[in-house]
């Protein structure tokens, strides 16, 4: 398995296509995504865990890829938010983001998309504090975000409980 | 990129595991703590033994209780029957982690009671659940309970090259529990939090009561709350047994999070919130 001057081969599926790259074993999922693979949706941002710019779906699970071994991964599959959209439609969940404005600079969007997807699939009809729990863990430095909030509660299935004031 | 250079191994197997840790280096749980001190380069260990292939994820009833393998994740723990049956103040403490799912459905319970740390709310949570870690090393396999899993802050009572495997957790069905957390704000990690067990008779009477402190001192604090055992328990009881608890701090945890004298401070009245929580709890599983 390990390769020239200690590098190792990482095989991946990326948002459907299996990949392989020859890569540093010391590489975060992170850095073999971006730098190895090009797949750069997924942002660097605090490499600490804690601003949920670098989130993908590791084997269908949200997962911060700067707390990931890329060797420790081999062979999973790996989603990123450029899977989201297909043929240039974008999702529900994109569109109301879009339409509510709930990014400027896009950094964001990976943990926030990703955290949204991630509760609407299991609370079709969030509460708004289950929307702000849900998203938690994601820092996003623009919107303030309540219009990240408003955007994944325009998505919450009927019946829609009251978001304010309930 | 991690700056420094390293061998990573997952073995297949606890042997592996405990075997490629006689050679050194630092063991690999969830990540999401080791990771980014390899990151920030405080930490360079010349091997990573991760435990992510060791099939340590198990989370199973038994006839007495739990079995949680060191790799569960708080997501694990989330999804659980068993644990929701046997262990809810495991369930409620997985449910207030700061981070997210993300966060959640890496982080393990094994990784954070290995990290020991002080603002943690795993190790005091495990030592009131009354958990017995299950550990392996080269001289064998040996149970050490919750209680003396903590030497000090960021110090497991592990020997260098013994591996956890996992926990027994003994069955609170029945009993009630009652967890509470202070922190500043959502992303913060906690200041205090305190994690209550109680136990009623048929006719009222309390059986067995538990009150365990954390983020307050380098290691979980258990509080004597044993003038609760025989009575009927009432709020006057619970603020009498919580009155005293800084005095059974002698020395408050300080850091960034909040000094020790505010830590002293508000321990009593998270204790007692969390005992309340408790005796409520256990008048409903009785009701």
């Amino acid at each position: 398995m390990t390769g020239e001057e200690g590098r190792v081969e990482l095989r991946l599926t990326v948002d459907g296509a299996e990949r392989t790259a020859s890569i540093d074993p010391r590489s975060l999922l992170l850095d073999a995504l971006r730098d190895e693979l090009g797949a750069i949706a997924p942002k660097a941002g605090c490499r600490t865990g804690d601003c949920g710019a670098c989130t993908v779906r590791v084997d269908g699970a949200i997962a911060k890829s700067c707390l990931r071994l890329a060797v420790a991964d081999d062979g999973c599959e790996v989603r990123t938010t450029a899977s989201m959209a297909v043929g240039g439609e974008l999702t529900p969940l994109q569109q109301a983001f879009w339409d509510t404005n709930a990014f400027q600079c896009g950094f964001c969007l990976s943990g926030m998309l990703f955290a949204a997807e991630d509760l609407l699939e299991r609370t079709p009809s969030p509460s708004e504090t289950e929307v702000r729990e849900a998203i938690s863990g994601n820092l996003c430095r623009c919107t303030g975000y309540d219009a990240i909030v408003a955007a994944v509660l325009s998505c919450a299935a009927p019946p829609v409980r009251s978001s304010r004031g309930a | 990129m991690i700056p420094a250079r390293f061998r990573h191994v997952a073995p297949a197997d606890l042997g592996g595991c405990v075997a490629a840790l006689a050679e050194g280096g630092r063991v690999l749980a969830g990540g999401t703590w080791v990771l980014p001190e390899m990151s920030r380069g405080e930490s360079a260990p010349a091997q990573l033994v991760d435990l992510r292939r060791a099939g340590l994820a198990e989370l199973t009833a038994t006839a007495d209780g739990l079995q949680m393998g060191a790799m569960c994740t708080y997501a694990d723990l989330l999804g659980s029957g068993p644990v929701a049956e046997h262990a809810p103040l495991l369930r409620t403490m997985a449910g207030g982690i700061t981070g997210g799912w993300a966060l959640r459905n890496q982080a393990t319970v094994g990784g954070a009671a290995m990290a020991a740390r002080p603002q943690s709310d795993v190790p005091a949570a495990l030592v009131a659940c009354a958990a017995v870690a299950r550990v392996a090393g080269p001289r064998g396999a040996r149970d050490i309970p919750a209680a003396e899993l903590f030497a000090g802050a960021m110090r497991p009572s592990l020997a260098p090259d013994e591996v956890l495997a996992g926990f027994r957790v003994p069955s609170a069905a029945g009993a009630g529990s009652g967890y509470v957390k202070l922190k500043r704000g959502g992303s913060s990690w906690p200041i205090a939090t305190a994690a209550a067990v109680v136990r009623l008779d048929a006719v009222g009477l309390c059986t067995e009561a538990t009150l365990v402190l954390g983020g307050v001192a380098a290691v979980p604090v258990r509080i004597d709350v044993s003038a609760l055992l025989g009575r009927v328990v009432v709020d006057d009881d619970v603020r009498a047994v919580t009155a005293a608890v800084a005095d059974a701090l002698p020395e408050p945890w300080g850091d960034v999070l909040a000094p020790a004298s505010y830590r002293a401070a508000v321990a009593a009245p998270v204790a007692r919130r969390a005992l309340s929580a408790a005796v409520a709890d256990a008048e409903e599983e009785r009701a």
